[in-house]
Formats: C-alpha cells, structure tokens, sequence
C-alpha cells in the first residue's frame, strides 16, 4: 500500500481531509501525507491530527498563484505513487485535480459527498450529485491514484492526538507560471461567514424590491444568523453580491437553522443546502418545490408573516 | 481580435427527470438544452471576440447533439464544430477532453478556449482544465469578469477564490472557465436562429481523430437523491407563528 496523499490550501480543510484520510489510511492505505502551504500553520498540528507525513509548500512571490505548484506536486505524486489523492473542493483545488488528473493521466470523482473502499475490485468508491443535485452518482477510478475532490466541510475536522510523530519536508518554489496574479481584493466579512453560519436566512424571486432585503435582515438579527439569496437575486438582479448566492454553483451552507422567504426551490438551489439541520420556508405558492423539501413551512405571504416571526422571536427572547 | 472557442455540452434538462420505482431515475419525458454554464460561454466568447475574430462553438457528443448546434450558432457563434458519433454519446472529462483538444489543434486557429464552469449533467467541473492541459496552455479557472488587452496577445481575468477574487493576466493562447455570473446570455431572436441555420458546421466522425481512450471514471450507479423531508406545515395567524417559533425553539435551533 503505498499511501493517502491530501491537499488543501487552508488549515482547516487540511484538518477535514485528516479524517477522510485518516480513515482511508486506516481502512488499509497506508501513510498518510498531507500537502500544505508552509504558511498555514505549524506541521506538528497536522502530524497531531493524523499525518505520517507533512509536505510543506514553501511560500510563494505575491504574483504567483496556488496553480503554479502544479508542475512540482505531479512529478511528486508520480514518485510516491499514492493509492489515492485527495483535494479540497475550493475553486484552486478544483483546478488543480482536474489538471493533475490529466497530467497523471487518471481520473477524479469530483464533489465527493462519500467515499470509502470498494469491492470487485475497485480501490474505492464515491458518491457525488449530478442534474443539479437531483441524482446521486456512484462512481469509481479506473486510472491510479485515484483523484477525488471534497467539499469543505463535509467532513469534521481531525482531533489531535497528542505524541503522534512524523516527518516534515519542505518544497522548493516552483518554475514561473505563465498566469500572473496582478492584484487582489478580500471579500466582505460578511460573505466569508455565510457557509460557517449557524443560521441563514435567504431570500428568493418572492421579494419584491431591492429595500425588502431590511426585513429579511431584521429576522437574520432577530436570530444572529447572516442573509443569503437565490440565483436571481444576485446574477439577475444585483440585490446582493454573488458570493451569497446559495446552490450547487453558489455558497453551499450547513446551517442548524435555514429559512426561505419567496424561494421557490429549484434543485440547485435545494442542493445547495442539503446539509442543513433545520430547513423552513415561507412562500405563497403551496406547490413551491421547497415545501416537500423542508421540515416547517409557512404558505403565506411573506411581507404578512415575516413581520410576525421577527415580533414572535423577540416576545421569546424578552 | 481574438479567435475564440467556445466548448458547449448538450445535456438532459434534469427538470424533466421524475423519480421512478425504488429511487430510480425516469429519463422517458426529458427535453435537451445546452447545458446553462455553457450559455454563459458562448455569451462570454461572443462578447469578447471584438472586430476581425471569430468564434467557433465547439461539442462532442452522440448524433442527436446535432440538435444543439443550430441553437449554439443562434447565440453569436460564426461557426460550430461537432464532434459527432455514438461513440462520443457517453464520454468522461478525459475523453471529451481528449477530443476536444484533438480538434481543436487540428481544425481551429485559436487564441483563446472558453468553457463553463461545468456541465448541467455530471457537473465534474474538469473538461476545461483538462482541456488546457492536453493543449499545453495556461488555465484560468471560475473567472467572473473577462478583458481582452486592447493591443491584444493577452487577457486579464477576475478569478472567484475562497477569500475573495484574485485579478490575473495571461497571454495567448489561454483557456477559461466562466462562472454564470459572468454575464447575462442572450436568449436567440427569430433572426438569430433564421441566420444561425445559415452558419457553417463541420461534424467531425470517430474515423477521423486517434482511437479513444479509456474511461478513467465508470458510473456505478444513478440514483434519484433524496431531498425529501416531512414538512410540517403552519397557518399565518398569530396563534399558528407562535407555535413555528414554539418548534423552533423546540427543536433547539434558536437560544
């Protein structure tokens, strides 16, 4: 068995991929090598939480991008030959496993909700979502490794274990690249904390006007939860920016609690936020497709009940 | 000005798919549609083509994509490529990938590749990096705004990262993937589709490209997913708000 390899740009997708991997490395796969930004902490952290092995990246000159590693982490992969690789699902990790899946010449279950060994032959197995969310796909790798990418947070982090040991090594930058980074500009704080949200509030084409977006607001106050929408709102309309869009393509969310107001429920959307403890919606229409797909629901007008939930909320809190 | 490609998929439109028997997938009333990602595509190529460019709308798949093409040519393409055979009905990123590179390095000077983010289908979200790798080319992927330097030979694009956009440049040839956002796709006019089916369209057939290779990815099985929950439903009376928060709170999602 020649190994687990994971990848991942932040530390704490690092840590998720540890329990993946972790458990894959236990189920018979052998080393675990995590691959990182040297930046991203200290390595000791990922040997703690299950890493035999940490492959540190050192750091790069401001105008080069994530992407350029590519050339170094296949002739790597290569030599290790590692049963499998795991990436974090970011928009960098998507690009590169669909790269290093042609470089190595293998193939990638990308998006994976599940993985775990096979049979009749199969290293492992995967489960992703296909037509918009509304299949689930069972697929496996022909080539080696097999390359699969992980949606951030479907999996806990990995705890440590103090005493664990493990080997560091650190890679030299890499050749230049010919797509430079010329600038670079943060999101709003607000938008970054959407998909860790504890509670979400979205909006959909059943809000009227742009100053309607307040009371949606007054309720993600009410409950300390943030604001999102549907695809409409942000890509047709511009009520608000596109990184709290929720869907397949959008922001996917993992909130205790999720409440739609005007949303009808198209399939990416839904898929979207599959992962939600909570799902409630409010919406006129009582064929809405988000109705079947939620735990409470409200058929009415939600200009006449969210005013209530919001009066109801503080009557509770006092 | 630049000339571009632009790669489009033919796909099921998965809101005619209905849940069969024990989670089954019914495809017996499905409709086609160029996949939504791709319209972007087409959108972003024919914007950014300037005077003197022109774009190609590219596809491999099964005889009956041929449907897709008239559609791709109404939305601002000059001509289309159809890689066309059942053999290609079926075919994995690497595959579609492999003959679109083929094709494309045979068949069609180019600058500059623009794909979607990923298909309405599989959404593997591999074709266009897979794509930029078999040609040797710099990728740029999950862009949400696209510039076309003025002197030409290179583009800056605006790529969408975790904590927020990163502004890149790379010179041509150079392949993008686009996110829906990126624009807004024209819906074709009755003059657009009247021209569209005046266009020139090449099919090229299995015989004509190397062997194929390999699957690398096999589907085990497709299944309906199971989105259902027991909602509960509330009136809008007073009494009937008092009792959601009641659940709510019940249920331990508000403090």
């Amino acid at each position: 068995m020649a190994g687990i390899w994971i990848f991942a740009e932040k530390k704490e997708l690092v840590l998720e991929l540890l329990t993946l991997g972790g458990q894959l490395a236990a189920a018979g796969g052998g080393k675990l090598t995590a691959v990182v930004p040297a930046a991203e902490g200290d390595p000791a952290d990922y040997i703690a939480a299950g890493a035999d092995e940490v492959v540190l990246l050192s750091p790069l000159p401001e105008d080069m991008s994530l992407a350029a590693w590519l050339p170094v982490l296949a002739g790597e992969i290569k030599a290790a030959d590692p049963e499998a690789v795991l990436l974090a699902a970011t928009s960098r990790g998507k690009e590169i496993a669909a790269r290093l899946a042609a470089r190595l010449e293998t193939g990638l279950a990308s998006n994976c909700l599940s993985l775990a060994p096979g049979t009749d032959g199969d290293a492992l197995v995967m489960e992703r979502l296909a037509y918009g969310g509304a299949a689930l796909q069972r697929v496996a790798i022909t080539g080696r490794p097999v390359l699969a990418t992980i949606p951030p947070r479907t999996f806990p982090p990995s705890a440590a274990v103090p005493g664990r040991e493990g080997s560091v090594r650190t890679l030299p930058p890499p050749p230049a690249d010919a797509v430079r980074i010329v600038a670079r500009k943060e999101k709003e704080r607000s938008a970054q904390d959407i998909a860790a949200a504890k509670t979400v509030v979205c909006v959909g084409r059943g809000l009227e006007k742009r100053d309607d977006l307040q009371l949606a607001r007054q309720l993600a106050d009410a409950l300390g939860g943030e604001i999102g929408c549907t695809r409409p709102i942000s890509e047709e309309l511009h009520w608000l920016p596109d990184n709290l869009c929720i869907g397949l393509s959008g922001v996917q969310v993992k909130p205790d609690l999720y409440i739609g107001l005007g949303v009808s429920g198209q399939i990416q959307h839904l898929t979207g936020l599959r992962g939600a403890r909570l799902i409630c919606a409010v919406n006129r229409d009582p064929n809405a497709p988000i109705f079947p797909a939620a735990d409470l629901g409200i058929v009415g007008d939600l200009y006449d009940v969210t005013p209530k939930i919001i009066a109801e909320i503080k009557k509770i809190r006092g | 000005m630049p000339n571009v490609v632009a790669c489009f998929k033919w796909v099921v439109d998965e809101a005619y798919i209905r849940k069969g028997a024990a989670g089954a997938l019914d495809f017996s009333a499905v409709d086609y549609k160029i996949s939504e990602y791709d319209r972007n595509a087409l959108e972003e190529a024919a914007r950014c083509r300037g005077e003197g460019g022109k774009v190609t709308a590219l596809t491999a798949g099964g005889p009956e994509a041929a449907k897709g093409l008239k559609d791709a040519l109404s939305r601002g393409a000059d001509t289309a490529v159809f890689a066309g055979d059942p053999a290609f009905a079926d075919l994995d990123s690497s595959q579609t990938a492999a003959v679109l590179a083929e094709i494309i390095r045979t068949l069609i000077p180019y600058d500059l590749i623009i794909c979607g983010e990923g298909s309405g289908d599989k959404y593997a979200q591999q074709v266009g990096p897979r794509l930029a790798e078999n040609l040797g080319i710099p990728c740029i992927s999950y862009i949400q705004k696209l510039t076309v330097a003025a002197e030409g030979g290179r583009i800056t694009a605006e790529r969408r990262v975790e904590e927020g956009v990163e502004v890149v440049e790379a010179s041509f040839p150079v392949l993008v993937t686009v996110l829906p956002e990126i624009n807004i796709p024209r819906i074709p006019g009755v003059k657009d589709t009247l021209m569209a089916g005046k266009k020139p369209v090449r099919t090229v057939k299995k015989e004509e490209l190397p062997p194929l290779g390999e699957a690398k990815l096999k589907t085990l099985a497709m299944t309906a997913a199971r989105l259902e929950r027991n909602c509960e439903l509330y009136g809008t009376a007073p009494e009937d708000i008092a009792r959601f928060v009641a659940a709510l709170q019940q249920k331990g999602v508000i403090g």
